[in-house]
């Protein structure tokens, strides 16, 4: 097929080789990053929309759903203006969306809405 | 620009190609909606690259292939989607008005048993506004419910 390569693995002149299954299942599904704080999305893949659902409490979904809800969602935050720390967690998993919060961590865990919220989905898709 | 012939075409094949050839349109609709009297209202607000693809036409899948995958999901022994085929395989959605995407978008991400009678209780569940109506500023946001001068100009 025209514009295809198939291949099982890539060999580096010098650093070795990888099976490709290792990126094509290592690559992530989707990735989105927001503005809590504006509720707007900078930048995304595989994203169809994100739900404000109240301060600090977010909904993202998919457009190509995922295979099962055992899938990884690493995720990171930062920015709010107010010096605390701050983390991010993972409230709810489906196969077509996934539901994060995120708080200051100084002030008994309040969610709280960060300026900048990055997330991504690896696993398979359906 | 013309979309390729994508009927067969894995669905992130076809994200792949989007990302790569349309500009993300940022749209100014939102959908405010409230699935709970305990919690405040929500809001919906669409993907630029997603709502590039609905105006492009050709790549997205029916949304009834996503109904079909949440019965799916919804079953009490479910393990893993066995009908990811119909992203695939169902025939692509042809280009959408920016209304039209957004009523997609709506059936597709917000709960069946908001929108399907979204108007039928004591005052409505479900308004899509421009972004320029809701609150300048988030503050008091948990308290935020959707109110009558939204619902009038929906």
């Amino acid at each position: 097929m025209a514009g295809t390569i198939v291949a099982d693995t890539l060999t580096h002149s010098t650093a070795g080789s990888i099976a490709t299954n290792y990126v094509v299942e290592g690559s992530a599904k989707a990735w989105v990053q927001l503005n809590g704080s504006t509720f707007a999305i900078a930048g995304s893949f595989n994203v169809s929309s994100a739900d404000d659902n109240g301060t600090g409490d977010y909904d993202i979904n998919y457009t190509n759903s995922m295979n099962t809800n055992t899938y990884a969602v690493p995720a990171g935050c930062n920015g709010d203006g107010s010096g605390y720390n701050r983390a991010i967690s993972i409230n709810a998993v489906a196969t077509g969306s996934h539901d994060i919060i995120t708080f200051i961590t100084d002030t008994a865990n309040i969610k709280s809405d960060l300026d900048i919220i990055s997330t991504a989905i690896h696993g398979d898709l359906a | 620009m013309q979309t390729p012939d994508f009927k067969g075409t894995h669905l992130f094949d076809r994200l792949c190609w989007a990302k790569k050839h349309l500009e993300p349109v940022q749209s100014d609709y939102r959908a405010v909606f409230e699935d709970s009297v305990d919690e405040c209202a929500k809001i919906l607000v669409p993907d630029p690259n997603w709502m590039a693809c609905a105006l492009q036409g050709g790549i997205l899948p029916p949304v009834w292939v996503y109904h079909e995958l949440a019965k799916d999901e919804a079953q009490p022994d479910f393990k893993k989607h066995t009908r990811g085929y119909l992203l695939h395989e169902t025939e692509p959605m042809p280009a959408m008005t920016e209304e039209e995407a957004i009523e997609y978008l709506i059936m597709k991400d917000i709960p069946q048993s908001v929108w399907q009678n979204w108007d039928e209780g004591n005052r409505p569940k479900m308004v899509i506004c421009k972004k320029e109506q809701l609150p300048a500023t988030r503050t008091w946001r948990n308290a935020w419910r959707i109110s009558d001068e939204l619902n009038l100009a929906a």
